[in-house]
């Protein structure tokens, strides 16, 4: 990548790092001391193109390229007169047509094509469409205002649900009190063992909690917009497809051909004495999962193996 | 699993003659290939006999045998079974006049160590050839993937060494033989002897092994026939008249083993050098051409394989692997 240099003063990003590029609607690029320098009155001309710049419109270069932050700056531009929407033709053909024209004069301005007359179109249509141009302004305005409107309501009902909560937790609160006292009531009036009417009370008591629980808490499932969440996120996402499975795998001992007389198997080497004629394993080796029955074990079966070869 | 692998397959034969018969054909081709404009006299002048190849070939056996015992570090056995079926199974689709046997010798003893998990790097390992050293690297390390592909890449190879372990362990513990350990230098003895022999393409390893164990006892004046009878084929009468005959054969073949006259391999050697294919001489003048443009070639792709030209100069001479002073 090749180093950001400032085109006037030269200095790049190597000799100073906390250079600084800057750029204007003209798209040529300055670092932040040559603006210090050349705009302290405020206004004066590009050095590259002798374009007439307003000190408070440069900003900092985002993207790589400049004519990238050129083009965002006419888009914006262009952008504040050319505000109709699809809703503002009659066929699509006639908006896509209108979108197009747009790219035109953006890509014209971008490329120093044709000037002249492109900035006379963009008057001509703001002349004849000012009142389209006013009233889609407002619309905007008037969209923003609703979206304001709807965060009150919502914080309304919060409040709402807030003091609704406080409420029950004060009734039930007050409705153990009065339990309490009822039971010491009946305590001090009844004639009956004190233990049966304790029993009975915690009866009651345990049956009012669960009718509590049973009731539902009601969850929320929208959002203020009317976007509702939970399922409608779930349905982004394609279903994970259920795999097919066949039968459970069954394991069947490998049946060897070993073209000789029988081998014995491992319990039969150790019975039989075979494992005392060759070294036995050490405490290492038998961390590892070494036997000596395993090496015994192949010396056989490699002796024995293919011993009726030929016949 | 010898029963069911590949050296079961497609390297163990059911008779001497089909060893012959492709022997016999790998020579043809190859005179039919380098001599179509001879007449058949000149040809049987110019060209080796399978006769020649069979006595060149084992004399180069037996330097495989003196390289492989003289070795540093010391190699296990079965290096030495492996190399020996490498070299064997190279030959039998081969002939030693396209390739020749003293370089094949030293990559199929270099595979070995790689095969049966012998670690020696190549430095180490040509360490032990006398002569130009580098020359020797350039050459195992070219072919080395010649020799894989020809032996179709069944690298695993199934020895009688661990066969032999397990017939000791079995008369230890079913025999009432006296110490069967003294039975070990006579049976090492013949297990050596049986790589000079085809017995390794013929029969299976533990066949050669019991051979070996049976062969070794009846010097030591025991008799362990009864184990063979009553132990081993207790259960299978009928399959001992074949392996009675396999054991005969392969002592047979280790009775009249001979090792070629001197005079005769040096006659041999001297019309080998004239034979050969210079394609595959790495002295010729051919051979350098071929590996330059390969070099070439492969320069784009692959700028450090410096070894092929390492050693190139035409001044040294071709006693490559001088084993045969010894």
């Amino acid at each position: 990548m090749d180093e950001q240099a400032c085109p006037r003063c030269k200095t790049t990003k190597y000799r100073n790092p906390s250079l600084k590029l800057m750029v204007n609607v003209c798209g040529h690029t300055l670092c932040e001391s040559c603006v210090d320098l050349l705009f302290l009155k405020g206004s004066g001309s590009c050095p590259e193109c002798n374009v007439p710049l307003r000190r408070s419109n440069f900003r900092v270069q985002m993207f790589d390229d400049p004519m990238v932050e050129k083009e965002i700056d006419i888009r914006k531009r262009i952008l504040r007169d050319y505000n109709k929407k699809e809703e503002d033709f009659e066929t699509l053909q006639e908006y896509n047509d209108y979108l197009e024209e747009i790219e035109c004069i953006v890509y014209n301005l971008c490329n120093n094509i044709d000037l002249l007359n492109t900035n006379k179109k963009i008057e001509q249509y703001k002349k004849e469409n000012r009142e389209v141009i006013m009233r889609n302004k407002t619309k905007i305005g008037r969209e923003e205002y609703e979206l304001e409107e709807m965060l009150e309501i919502e914080k309304q009902q919060e409040e709402l649900r807030r003091i609704e909560l406080q409420e029950i937790e004060q009734e039930n609160k007050k409705k153990k009190i009065r339990e309490k006292e009822a039971l010491i009531d009946e305590l001090m009036s009844s004639h009956e063992d004190a233990s049966k009417i304790v029993s009975a009370f915690a009866e009651q008591a345990e049956k009012t909690r669960e009718e509590a629980k049973t009731i539902p808490a009601v969850k929320r499932s929208e959002f203020s917009t009317g976007i509702k969440f939970g399922r409608g996120t779930q349905q982004g996402f394609l279903p994970v497809p259920k795999m097919e499975e066949g039968p459970l795998y069954n394991y069947v001992a490998p049946k060897l051909w070993f073209d000789g007389p029988p081998i014995p198997s491992a319990p039969e080497i150790e019975g039989k004495g075979y494992v005392q004629h060759i070294r036995g394993e050490l405490p290492a080796e038998r961390a590892g999962g070494y036997r000596s029955v395993i090496a015994c074990q192949r010396a056989l079966q490699e002796a024995l193996q293919g011993l009726y070869h030929g016949s | 699993m010898y029963p069911t692998s590949s050296q079961r397959k497609y390297w163990t034969f059911s008779n001497e003659q089909e060893i012959q018969a492709l022997r016999l054909k790998q020579n043809q081709d190859y005179i039919e290939k380098h001599g179509a404009d001879m007449d058949p006299q000149t040809r049987l002048h110019f060209f080796l006999t399978p006769e020649e190849e069979r006595l060149l070939l084992k004399q180069y056996e037996l330097h495989l045998r003196d390289f492989c015992k003289r070795f540093d570090p010391p190699m296990p056995r079965c290096i030495i079974g492996t190399a020996f079926h490498y070299f064997k199974r190279f030959y039998l689709h081969n002939s030693p006049m396209d390739f020749h046997p003293k370089e094949i010798l030293a990559t199929c003893v270099y595979l070995s160590c790689k095969v049966e998990e012998f670690n020696v790097s190549i430095g180490q390992f040509v360490g032990n050839i006398k002569g130009d050293r580098l020359k020797a690297m350039d050459i195992i390390l070219s072919n080395e993937l010649l020799l894989m592909q020809q032996l179709n890449y069944y690298l695993t190879v199934h020895n009688p060494y661990r066969p032999i372990e397990g017939f000791l362990i079995d008369i230890k513990t079913r025999c009432s033989m006296a110490n069967p350990e003294r039975l070990r230098p006579g049976i090492d003895e013949f297990v050596d002897k049986t790589f000079l022999t085809d017995a390794c393409l013929l029969y299976s390893p533990s066949q050669i092994a019991l051979a070996a164990v049976l062969h070794a006892a009846s010097k030591e004046q025991e008799n362990l026939d009864s184990y063979v009878t009553e132990s081993l084929f207790h259960s299978a009468q009928n399959k001992l008249p074949v392996l009675v005959e396999a054991v005969r054969k392969i002592r047979t073949m280790v009775r009249i083993l001979d090792f070629p006259p001197k005079d005769r391999v040096k006659a041999i050697e001297k019309k080998l050098d004239k034979c050969r294919n210079q394609e595959n001489n790495p002295d010729s003048q051919i051979y350098k051409q071929r590996m330059k443009k390969m070099m070439c070639e492969e320069d784009d792709i692959d700028l450090d394989s410096s070894y092929h030209l390492a050693a190139t100069d035409s001044s040294i001479d071709g006693s490559l692997m001088n084993i045969s002073q010894s």
